[in-house]
């Protein structure tokens, strides 16, 4: 249960070293390094914007490189394979991968440059088909199109719009030009779109009848070749088959360079590694022969590194704890059950200045209330199997993910508790079984009592969870204020409202309106309520007279009186609650439902049929669905109702200068991983 | 005419439990609908989003969830699902009223989850590590379903247990 204590390191070698110096820092991957701005004219920055550009330039290169390869000859994968994780790479490997970088790189772009060349002769293919297409109807013309007559004639070749026989050519231009005398018209093809004619004349009157044909929408073709139709149909198709021999030789080509792809996954590391370290660089204030280095360094790992450094090199480091306004960034170290729930904290925010750690607590919570919600033996059996399946066989894991699935397991096998105390297998598939098909009903009891049968019970119980949830987040306010000797801010925001929610609440179970609305069975005696009665009036009364922060007196009393009305408040919270009994009922009820269902056409073979096909559709169904609302309302009660109750969160997540690969990991760092 | 009146109570318990399961539903189709117009849409852009929209989209698809549960307790009270029982004329429209919270909070609810889960959907669009908090605000719209679910539910188990 820690934020991890922060130091600020500065470190200052020669700059011979930096290179050395930075790349144990990276591979250590303890160190964040900040921003020093020079003061003097003795330090300065370097600028390595341009190599770094390089070489993530280089790194998007091959990670291009690596999808023209999955493109053209995708890996097999199976779901499986996104729990696997990074592959380990032995320093070995790490030499020999990286010496032959610039032949990986050269592969990589030509990679690149062949999938371009693909996409440009696919193109190429289909301006072709359409200029092959444009040129259908004109297959039957064993002249150019751009033949435009003899000495003595003209001939005009083109199209005329809509679907027309020769004589209706023949009588419209009769009708256009009536001075024409000759003039001769050939249909070369007919189309609904369209009518192809070749019309010859005699030289003479060929503005009358260019006139004419173009009153009745004749229109020359676009960008005639010089060849006859069918001669430059040969040469159209030559130019398509050869492009897509282009195409075949280009993707036969990538697909026999699918061997490097492990090279270039390599090179995307290997270039973001670098470029990682040459951001670094840019950080540091650098003179002629020294550079100064800053950042930040959890405290556990001071000695390690002053050791590992001091050693090696000639070297300054120094340490010192943050000031208030450094904006030291935020490392948890929780132990091995509560770390499953860091992203979950993580993903609301980390916590911000002076702020504990709530992980550990908040991990009880949620394995118990996620449990609650989905409360059945076999879903949660089912939940914790595979994702332990999955931990054991992936020993790679992304540790995030890792988290994730444990976190998993756990809320599983908490799920299955909750099964077994509720008497919840499938629903109800154990009675409905032994009813349909052996003829004889058997009832696993329940643990402690079923939910559906006592619904007030349920529903008082999960309240009382809730104000045990919120009391626990008040708790930790409290010990925030006390840690912090804010003595008149635990006495007004913690203390006070303890008296007035408590008291209240065993009030309340003092009066007979409350003991029979919750039907329960036992009532607290008169005068003990009037007690708390008097404790909570006396925690109003603080609550009115303590948390107003004004000069004026009135203002003052209108605050505490404001504050006051949070009451409701928690009324809403302690309400919000009862999300456990819906959700809880809903998981066993709907499956309760499938099992009916599934058992409607009886006893015999077509009946076991028939419900075993119901059983694994809708269980399925139904645990996805609810696995997915016991996630998002768990989070909503550790978001809402206990983080409102104590937390702010703001801190920034602590990001070391480390190597942020993809594909390998480098063995190096198991050491200090 | 007793007789008339006892079989009103009966289809007055089936109307509510068809209300709960049709506006219920109803509503969840609409949240689910649009929520699955504005995923599709991220997908288009990046396909690696596909998981987180997925959920997303899901959420405004419990309330017909719930609205199948009131409607299959309240079927199975009045003996349409197992054994037959009588119910009376006001029984009837006790159950009735019973389903109300159901059908009528499911349906609004669930179309308002849908929107909010499309807000979510375009915020995990821009900021994908984001998504819890994503994940919290159409979580926020479903509290009211649940409290429905709950009265609804309390309701006719109650009923149930009044002998008119």
């Amino acid at each position: 249960m820690a934020v991890l204590q922060m130091q600020r390191i500065s470190i200052c070698a020669l700059k011979k070293n930096r290179k050395q110096i930075l790349e144990t820092l990276q591979r250590r991957g303890v160190v964040e390094i900040t921003d020093i701005s020079p003061q003097d004219s003795v330090f300065t920055k370097a600028d390595t914007s341009q190599a770094k550009a390089q070489f993530e330039k280089n790194a998007a290169t091959a990670s291009q490189a690596l999808e023209v390869l999955d493109t053209y000859e995708p890996l097999k994968t199976s779901m499986l394979d996104m729990f696997a994780g990074q592959a380990l790479l032995s320093v070995e490997d790490y030499e020999a991968f990286s010496k032959e970088r610039d032949e990986v790189m050269r592969i990589a772009n030509l990679l690149v440059s062949l999938n371009k060349k693909v996409a440009e002769n696919k193109a190429e293919i289909l301006k072709l088909q359409a200029q092959l297409d444009a040129l259908t109807p004109w297959l039957g013309l064993d002249l150019s199109l751009r033949f435009t007559g003899t000495r003595t004639t003209a001939a005009f070749i083109g199209s005329l719009p809509d679907e027309q026989t020769l004589e209706a050519v023949y009588t419209q231009l009769a009708e256009h030009a009536p001075e024409v005398s000759a003039v001769n018209v050939d249909l070369i093809s007919q189309s609904k779109e369209q009518t192809c004619v070749m019309v010859v004349c005699p030289r003479a009157d060929a503005p009358a009848v260019e006139e004419a044909l173009r009153a009745m929408g004749f229109v020359r073709p676009a960008s005639p070749a010089k060849e006859p139709p069918a001669e430059r149909k040969v040469m159209l198709e030559q130019s398509q088959a050869e492009a897509e021999k282009a195409v075949a030789a280009a993707e036969e080509e990538i697909r026999g360079l699918a061997g490097m792809r492990d090279s270039l996954r390599f090179m995307v590391d290997y270039f973001s590694t670098r470029s990682e370290k040459y951001d670094a660089i840019g950080r540091l204030a650098q003179s002629r022969c020294t550079f100064l280095l800053s950042g930040y360094i959890p405290q556990r790992d001071c000695a390690a590194l002053e050791a590992e450094l001091g050693g090696k090199f000639d070297i300054s480091i120094e340490f010192e704890t943050p000031s208030e306004e450094d904006d030291a960034p935020t490392l948890l170290k929780n132990n091995y059950m509560a770390q499953t729930v860091e992203g979950i904290l993580e993903s609301y925010s980390l916590p911000g200045k002076g702020e504990i750690d709530p992980t550990p607590i908040m991990a009880v919570f949620y394995y118990f209330l996620f449990g609650l919600m989905l409360s059945d033996f076999a879903y949660g059996a089912m939940l914790a199997i595979a994702t332990g399946v999955l931990l054991v066989k992936f020993k790679n894991m992304d540790a995030g993910l890792r988290n994730t699935m444990r976190m998993f397991c756990y809320c599983g096998i908490s799920t299955a508790i909750w099964g077994i105390v509720f008497s919840s297998y499938f629903g109800d598939v154990v009675t409905v079984v032994s009813r349909t098909f052996f003829g004889h009903e058997v009832i696993i009891p329940p643990l402690w009592f079923t939910p559906l049968d006592d619904p007030m019970r349920m529903l008082v119980f999960c309240m009382a969870v809730g104000i045990i949830h919120l009391f626990t987040g008040l708790g930790i306010q409290l010990y925030q204020h006390l840690k912090a000797k804010r003595y008149m801010d635990a006495l007004a925001k913690v203390v006070f409202w303890y008296m007035l929610v408590g008291g209240g609440i065993l009030f309340g179970l003092s009066t007979e309106m409350v003991i029979s609305i919750l039907q329960l069975k036992f009532m607290l005696p008169a005068q003990v309520g009037s007690i708390f009665g008097w404790v909570a009036v006396i925690g109003a009364i603080g609550i009115v007279l303590t948390n107003g922060d004004s000069k004026n007196p009135l203002v003052r009393f209108a605050q505490g009186l404001y504050e006051l009305y949070n009451v409701t408040g928690y009324l809403g919270d302690i309400l919000s609650y009862s999300r456990l009994l819906a959700l809880g009922l809903a998981t066993g009820v709907i499956g309760s439902v499938i099992n009916q269902m599934g058992s409607m056409a009886g006893g015999g073979v077509i009946g076991a049929i028939l419900f075993i096909v119901v059983f694994l559709f809708g269980h399925s169904l139904n645990l996805g669905i609810n696995l997915l609302g016991a996630y998002v309302h768990c989070n909503r009660l550790q978001y809402v109702e206990f983080f409102g109750k104590f937390y702010e969160g703001g801190g920034r997540k602590f990001q070391p200068f480390a190597p942020h690969t993809k594909y390998y990991k480098f063995k190096e760092d198991i050491h200090n991983g | 005419m007793a007789n008339l009146m006892a079989n009103l109570g009966l289809a007055f318990a089936i109307l509510g439990a068809a209300l709960a399961a049709c506006l219920a539903g109803a509503g969840s189709a609409i949240g689910v609908g649009v929520a699955g117009q504005a995923a599709a849409g991220v997908v288009t852009e990046d396909p690696n989003k596909f998981s987180k929209v997925l959920v997303l989209q899901l959420l405004p698809g419990t309330q017909g969830i719930y609205g199948l549960l009131i409607a299959f307790i309240c079927l199975s009270q009045v003996g349409v699902i197992g054994t037959p029982v009588e119910v009376s004329f006001a029984k009837g429209l006790m159950y009735f009223c019973a389903c109300l919270p159901m059908a009528i909070a499911g349906l609004v609810s669930a179309k308002f989850q849908g929107q909010a889960s499309v807000a979510s959907i375009g915020l995990v669009a821009k900021k994908p590590d984001q998504f819890g908090k994503a994940m919290i605000f159409p979580a926020m719209v479903e509290t009211y379903a649940i409290l429905a679910l709950l009265i609804s539910l309390l309701a006719i188990m109650g009923v149930s247990n009044i002998n008119i």
